[in-house]
């Protein structure tokens, strides 16, 4: 089978700046992946690439084997890094949007998990913390059987407390044959969870290598690895 | 998956534009029983307080249409720049559907929206000032006549409406997505979106108005050479362009859309 992702010389600029360089990267399936970086490495415009929101300057990306388009929107759950839904919606609403336009959203899972939360399904979304609204993207995208996950910074700007929830809701929740695609740079909270790493450093891909790979091979966290490589 | 765009779309509209339009029904029947009063025998002329009451609920009519006129054509506006461009495309655009689907989801539910406001607008004011002053009715009437002849000529009055109601939707459809073409040509900014948006909009508009005085000129010419003075063929021009228009401006809608769509 084909590998989820796959970028062949994926270039991107804005303008005449360069923010992916002639990537070539194959992510495969079944994996919890972390996209690692500093902020403006290229990590969210990878992300967008994948999704269609932006088109490649030069290269290709492919996701199943196929150019992003509706059959691969149809396979991939997408966590962006901001607030996407309509803040005068109910919540229950928004799951109903979902489970109009996706076929693998599960609306059972999304009530469960926002009755373990305490999320009272009429509230509308503006009466919601910040904390909170992002814990319903987070169910709401966790909610599809898709087979690529990508979530863009999901731990970014949450308490401690969330971050835990977060990351045993994307745990707990994947399909075991589904790939997870975590972009972060606060890598101490997501090590735990990774089998892969993916380093970005200014639009060029530096490492990829299997998490328990690096600890063994370098004798220390992903974390302090990761501080190495990006010190500045 | 249209119809399940559309049925979002209505229902995220529905919520403010609704009792808009709920607005001018309300005003429009205080405005009417404010005129009637005005009308009847026993109204008392010298009285001042009456009067300014009476000129307050009549302002407030006009200008409640005037504002739910304009304020739900500037509201349609924001929704697709921002439900489109903003934040909440990262949603529009990662759904499972085609993008022509999106579009005319959008185009249609504000066309629509705005061709309701105009139409209890119309309604509002034959019914508020129409029925309480006769003459109005007739010089309306008469006026409506002479534009009609111009236009159309002396053709039967059933072709005469169904055209006229064809050429007023074309020529709304065309410019809903004159917006949503110009919106969508900013996007190819990478820094000021909005201020090239409206760069091309100008644009747009500027290139409308050289075609209709080019065609103006010509069509003066042959009517003055003939000696009936008429207009001649005006609603085949608005017709004929206004589809032109559409078809020109979805197709730039949807190219930036498919093809350069750059979301920051």
């Amino acid at each position: 089978m084909a590998p989820i992702v796959q970028c062949m010389g994926l270039t991107k600029t804005y303008g005449g700046k360069l923010a992916l360089n002639r990537i070539c990267l194959n992510l495969e399936r079944g994996r919890i992946i972390g996209l690692l970086g500093p902020n403006g490495s290229g990590k969210t415009t990878l992300i967008k690439l994948m999704n269609g929101l932006l088109k490649p300057t030069a290269g290709e990306i492919l996701i199943g084997g196929q150019r992003p388009g509706i059959d691969t929107k149809l396979h991939i759950s997408y966590l962006p890094e901001r607030t996407y839904l309509q803040p005068n919606m109910k919540v229950m609403e928004i799951v109903n949007y979902f489970q109009d336009f996706y076929p693998d959203f599960q609306a059972d899972r999304a009530y469960d998990m926002l009755a373990r939360l305490q999320i009272q399904p009429y509230e509308r979304l503006k009466n919601l913390s910040k904390g909170t609204k992002e814990k319903v993207q987070l169910i709401l995208v966790m909610s599809r059987n898709a087979d690529l996950y990508v979530l863009d910074e999901p731990i970014a700007g949450v308490d401690p407390a969330a971050r835990d929830f977060i990351l045993r809701t994307i745990v707990a929740n994947y399909n075991r044959n589904a790939t997870v695609l975590l972009s972060t740079h606060l890598i101490a909270d997501v090590e735990g969870i990774l089998d892969e790493v993916v380093f970005i450093r200014q639009g060029n891909i530096v490492l990829q290598a299997g998490a328990e790979q690096i600890r063994r091979n370098e004798g220390k966290s992903v974390d302090r690895f990761f501080r190495e490589v990006f010190a500045c | 998956m249209l119809g399940r765009l559309m049925k979002y779309e209505w229902k995220a509209t529905w919520k403010l534009l609704a009792p808009a339009n709920l607005l001018i029904v309300v005003t429009s029947f205080f405005a009417w029983l404010t005129w009637r009063c005005m009308r009847y025998d026993g109204y008392d002329m010298s009285n001042a307080a009456v009067n300014l009451a009476a000129g307050i609920l009549l302002v407030t009519y006009f200008l409640s249409m005037f504002v739910v006129i304009v304020g739900s054509a500037i509201y349609l506006i924001w929704r697709f720049y921002t439900s489109t461009y903003g934040d909440q495309g990262y949603l529009l655009h990662t759904l499972p559907v085609d993008k022509h689907h999106i579009i005319i989801a959008k185009v249609l539910v504000s066309t629509a929206w705005i061709l309701l406001s105009i139409f209890l607008m119309y309604l509002s004011l034959f019914l508020v000032v129409g029925s309480t002053m006769e003459e109005f009715g007739t010089v309306f009437q008469e006026i409506l006549k002479i534009v009609v002849t111009q236009s159309y000529g002396d053709t039967g009055s059933a072709f005469v409406v169904v055209m006229g109601i064809i050429t007023m939707i074309v020529g709304m459809l065309a410019r809903v997505l004159k917006v949503t073409a110009a919106i969508s040509l900013g996007q190819l900014s990478s820094n000021h979106k909005l201020l090239t948006a409206f760069g091309f909009y100008y644009a747009i508009y500027i290139v409308q108005q050289i075609i209709g005085a080019i065609y103006g000129v010509v069509v003066s010419y042959f009517t003055y050479r003939a000696g009936d003075g008429a207009l001649g063929m005006m609603w085949e021009f608005n017709l004929i362009t206004g589809l032109v228009y559409m078809v020109v401006f979805y197709a730039l809608t949807w190219y930036v859309m498919e093809k350069r769509l750059n979301l920051d």
